[in-house]
């Protein structure tokens, strides 16, 4: 059944109408039939009134006629409205299916089709060029049946009430039907234009975007402004020449259409004067000519419509008109389950423009044996790798998985024995857990992540995240969550447990890392609103963005004489920090240390102008607001542009008891305060845990706080708990929340899971440290060594002596290959490689 | 700093706002041999010993106190540390990490070559202290020097 399915680039524009609903389009039809009825029928009551009613002065068939009248128009209005929403779901349902197709094929298509492909490209493709075709395919039957029957239907009105009037006005439509097509072809050559056009600028705005860190580094502004200038001037002049032919279509159908009036009042006035015609029938006349000209319009826009769609939509399947180079799925089997061997015969692979990228390559590998590829960059190294992996396909030779040609095999097959973890692996949005289990789910080809049985388990899944070396940072993650009252109350107090345990056994030793909450002491690293209420907000307007407009917490600032130091706290604050970051862009790195976020900053730069000029008291109660929340931000273990005033310090400390008290007898339920046995829901687990702050973000730090905090959560069962919750932090698009080793160890991580007979690791671990990278690479030597095969492209040559094999690869061809003995030994390539040229001499 | 010495008082704002300060313990290490850390650091107090290790042990090259900047070539680029920085004291230190030096350099473009030219300047004037010391030289040392040439 697959086979017979035309690939949707082939398709042709009317297919879609043919696949679009039988039931819906018929239904249009026969509401066309009942329009095109009910909008002639006015015509007939109009004569019959001035003819018949009018003139004979009957008035109750002046009242007919006029009911007959009004129920055709409401009859034909609400059927318009009916027609319109039909034709809109029939139009909407082929563009989401065109939408659909098109893009399914374009993933299909092999990589190097996107080497020359800006994103840019596909979106405007997919989202806009497709637009006018769905839009034609809604309007395709009923427009030109419901116009042209109308038109019918008004002609031979016409013909029956005058024929002599009717062929006269009738006769300019030919006239039209010449001249329009030779405008349209015109229109259509400039719409090719701006198609083509189109394509490249959107391809330009893509590489400008993503290369965006190149054009800053260079400040080459002006260069990418020039080029993309230019292409919108051409573009404009392509526009201008489109808009005028199509105004031309318009305008010459409109002269013609008026045209015939004009012949009908000259004609018809004499008649009518000469007493040949009746003043109703001349009336009718007039009026029936003027109706025709609407379907007439609604043809003409429909035929333009059709041309531009036409031309966009077959512009667009021509772009993407390229075959997959493997079969999706195979059709009369089931995927293969293959054994690791790998055999590569006389392998060569020719790029596009004829350039050689492997010549001659033959190599064999039994199940379980592994594979180190090795060489200058440009030798071929990771172009071997990915032909294995069935990413290119090779221009000639052979390359056996446990017997079976890759390039026969579908993409099932592949992905159900090969695991490969590319040079520079994609983290997609969704949460760590999604990205982990991404490898499985494909292979398992199930939407639904978390149902099928056969999904790996959470103890399967924290092996790999321990394998890979990415357990600490996701039980980071973990650590960082802030627990929701109403869903983890459960855990809290668990947590709590945590904490006693914690503080007994390593207080002491973290003592210096960690700035516990001590009820008489001034915390550095937490704001300045905590310190003085020294408790967590249990109600919205106590929330730390809300405390500076909180008119309860305002009368306590000025009791307890705090007003006019946050201020002028604030206002140093301001000052200080525009002046530092004032002109740099929001970027993360420059606001990490700031109390001014990246998108107040502006605001907070027109508040720094305007306290240059005006004293604090005079400031406006906006500008008081806007530096108070700033003062109650401060922290001064990591805002280090201001000191901590002193005699603020002791202020703070007498106001956190005066807080304390007047809150607990106003408004008890208003705060949990910072105790021992309490959860603090406002804070972050891990701060539960210490019942404090960290003070540092130095790795050794991390590294032994991390020790001691996974000691004391396995010695309380929570360990799996916390990288539960961890495993649902959200990475961001492009995984941007995570670093580039992160990243990568995901990569293995979502590979080493899935377990496959075949290993293809491209530079897997290029991105990671020293540490991580022997953790991964004595993995490999242990767990995987015999149970998978393992082809690595590996830049780094000191963790490549317990490979079975060694490949040297120069200019596209293995110079040599044995194991890492008998290659140095030879004194050849790798001895060259390792220990550089002169020392061989 | 005359690491920084090039930069303009705005620049240097920016940069001193950058700086985290963090503090080492005693057999804390700084940056490990081997490791792609990029970071740079500015000693406040306390000792710290470079040290290397091979095949044969660890030896110690020197050590470093109060007011060195240490690592500055690794804010540049890519580099994995020849040595292990280790603290032999408590230490307090300015940390600039690889990101924020880059980031805020591309924020003054034309500070670059300045900077630049403060690390040539050091390379050269480092090599030629080893020239004029010549007692501490041996002759298969001497046939090895040349950083200065790359």
């Amino acid at each position: 059944m697959r086979k017979t399915e035309t690939p949707v680039v082939k398709r042709s524009l009317p297919s879609w109408i043919r696949s679009s609903s039988f039931k819906l389009q018929a239904l249009l039809l026969l509401l066309i039939l009942i329009t095109v009825f009910a909008r002639v029928l006015p015509l007939e009551m109009q004569k019959r009134i001035v003819n018949e009613a009018i003139r004979f002065g009957e008035i109750q068939m002046l009242f007919l006629y006029c009911g007959y009248y009004l129920a055709a128009v409401v009859i034909a209005t609400g059927l318009k409205y009916l027609i319109s929403a039909l034709q809109n779901v029939i139009g909407e349902r082929a563009l989401a299916d065109m939408r659909q197709a098109l893009y399914h094929h374009i993933l299909t298509l092999p990589l190097n089709f996107f080497r020359k492909t800006q994103p840019g490209l596909v979106v405007s493709s997919l989202v806009t060029e497709l637009a006018s075709a769905g839009n034609f395919v809604g309007m395709a039957i009923g427009v030109p049946v419901a116009s042209i029957l109308t038109l019918f239907a008004f002609a031979g009105y016409l013909i029956w009430l005058n024929p002599l009037l009717a062929g006269i006005s009738l006769s300019i439509y030919p006239m039209v039907l010449i001249l329009l097509p030779r405008l349209q072809q015109q229109a259509n050559k400039a719409n090719k234009r701006r198609v083509d056009k189109t394509r490249t600028l959107s391809g330009k705005i893509g590489e400008a975007i993503s290369g965006i860190h190149e054009i800053h580094g260079n400040g080459s502004y002006r260069i990418e402004n020039r080029r993309y200038d230019k292409m919108i001037e051409k573009l404009y002049k392509i526009r201008i020449v489109w808009n005028l032919y199509k105004f031309s279509v318009k305008s010459v159908n409109n002269f013609f259409s008026n045209l015939s009036p004009f012949l009908v009042f000259i004609v018809g006035g004499y008649l009518a004067i000469k007493g040949r015609l009746d003043l109703g029938a001349l009336v009718a006349f007039i009026s029936a000519q003027e109706k025709i000209y609407d379907p007439w319009k609604e043809l003409i826009a429909f035929y333009q419509v059709y041309q531009d769609a036409s031309v966009r939509y077959k512009r667009t399947m021509e772009y993407f008109d390229e075959v997959p180079e493997h079969t999706l799925e195979p059709d009369d089997r089931e995927p293969y389950e293959l054994e690791g061997s790998i055999e590569v015969k006389d392998l060569s692979f020719l790029a596009e423009g004829g350039i050689q990228l492997l010549d001659g390559i033959n190599l064999s590998l039994k199940p379980g044996e592994q594979l180190a590829l090795v060489g200058f960059s440009g030798s071929g190294k990771s172009t071997l790798a990915q032909c294995v992996g069935q990413l290119y396909k090779y221009t000639g030779g052979h390359i056996l998985l446990g017997g079976e040609e890759v390039a026969d095999l579908s993409k099932k097959d592949m992905i159900n024995n090969i695991g490969f973890v590319s040079q520079t692996p994609f983290t997609f949005e969704g949460t760590i857990k999604d990205n982990v289990l991404y490898s499985c789910a494909s292979k398992l080809g199930s939407d639904e992540i978390d149902e099928s049985d056969a999904m790996p388990s959470l103890d399967d899944m924290i092996e790999a995240l321990q394998q890979t070396g990415i357990f600490v940072d996701v039980l980071r993650f973990g650590l960082n969550t802030i627990l929701v009252y109403d869903e983890h109350q459960g855990l809290a107090s668990k947590i709590i447990r945590v904490r006693d345990h914690f503080k007994r056994e390593f207080g002491e030793e973290l003592a210096d890392y960690v700035e516990f909450f001590a009820e008489d002491n001034y915390l550095y690293h937490s704001n300045i609103a905590a310190n003085l209420t020294f408790g967590s907000p249990n109600v919205e307007s106590f929330t730390l963005q809300n405390l500076a407009v909180n008119d309860y917490f305002l009368r306590f600032l000025d009791k307890a004489d705090l007003t006019r130091t946050l201020l002028a706290l604030g206002a140093e604050l301001c000052r200080q920090t525009v002046d530092i970051l004032g002109n740099l862009p929001p970027e993360k790195v420059f606001f990490e240390q700031s109390p001014i976020r990246a998108d107040e900053l502006d605001e907070y730069k027109m508040l720094a102008t305007r306290l240059a000029k005006t004293k604090l008291h005079h400031l406006s109660p906006d500008d008081r607001t806007g530096l108070l929340r700033l003062a109650l931000r401060f922290i001064p273990g990591i805002h280090k542009m201001v000191g901590m005033p002193s005699i603020l310090e002791e202020l703070i400390l007498e106001g956190r008891a005066l807080f304390k008290e007047s809150i607990s007898k106003d408004d008890p339920g208003a705060f949990t305060f910072y105790q021992a046995s309490e959860y603090i829901y406002s804070q972050t687990i891990l701060d539960n845990i210490f019942f404090g702050k960290t003070k540092t973000v130095n790795p050794q730090a991390e590294e032994r706080i991390d020790q001691s905090i996974i000691q004391v959560l396995i010695e309380e069962d929570l360990l799996e708990t916390i990288v539960e919750i961890g495993m649902e932090f959200q990475v961001g698009s492009k995984g941007d929340r995570l670093s580039g080793g992160q990243r990568q160890k995901l990569a293995i991580a979502r590979v080493f899971l899935k377990a496959p007979r075949v290993l293809i690791m491209d530079e897997a671990t290029s991105a990671l440290d020293n540490k991580s990278q022997a953790r991964i690479q004595s993995l490999l030597d242990t767990r995987w060594k015999g149970q998978s095969t393992l082809i690595a492209v590996v830049h780094r040559l000191d963790i490549i002596k317990s490979y079975d094999k060694i490949a040297v690869m120069k200019a596209g061809r293995i110079g040599e290959m044995g194991t890492y003995d008998d290659l140095v030994a030879k004194k050849g390539m790798l001895y060259e490689l390792i220990y550089g040229k002169k020392a061989s001499i | 700093m005359d690491f920084f010495s090039a930069l303009s008082l705005q620049a240097l704002k920016v940069f001193a706002y950058l700086f985290t300060r963090e503090i080492f313990k005693p057999g804390d290490y700084l940056f490990h041999q081997d490791d792609n850390d990029g970071n740079a650091f500015h000693i406040l107090s306390g000792i710290a010993e470079v040290a290397r290790k091979d095949e044969s042990g660890e030896f110690c090259l020197g050590k470093y106190g109060e007011g060195e900047f240490l690592g500055g070539l690794a804010l540049l680029g890519d580099m994995r540390r020849l040595f292990s920085l280790k603290a032999l004291t408590d230490m307090t230190c300015l940390v600039m990490t690889r990101e924020k030096f880059t980031k805020a350099i591309e924020q003054f473009p034309d500070l670059m070559p300045r900077v630049l030219e403060t690390m040539v300047d050091r390379i050269r004037s480092w090599e030629e202290r080893l020239f004029l010391d010549k007692d501490g030289l041996c002759d298969t040392c001497r046939k090895k020097v040349g950083v200065s040439l790359i």
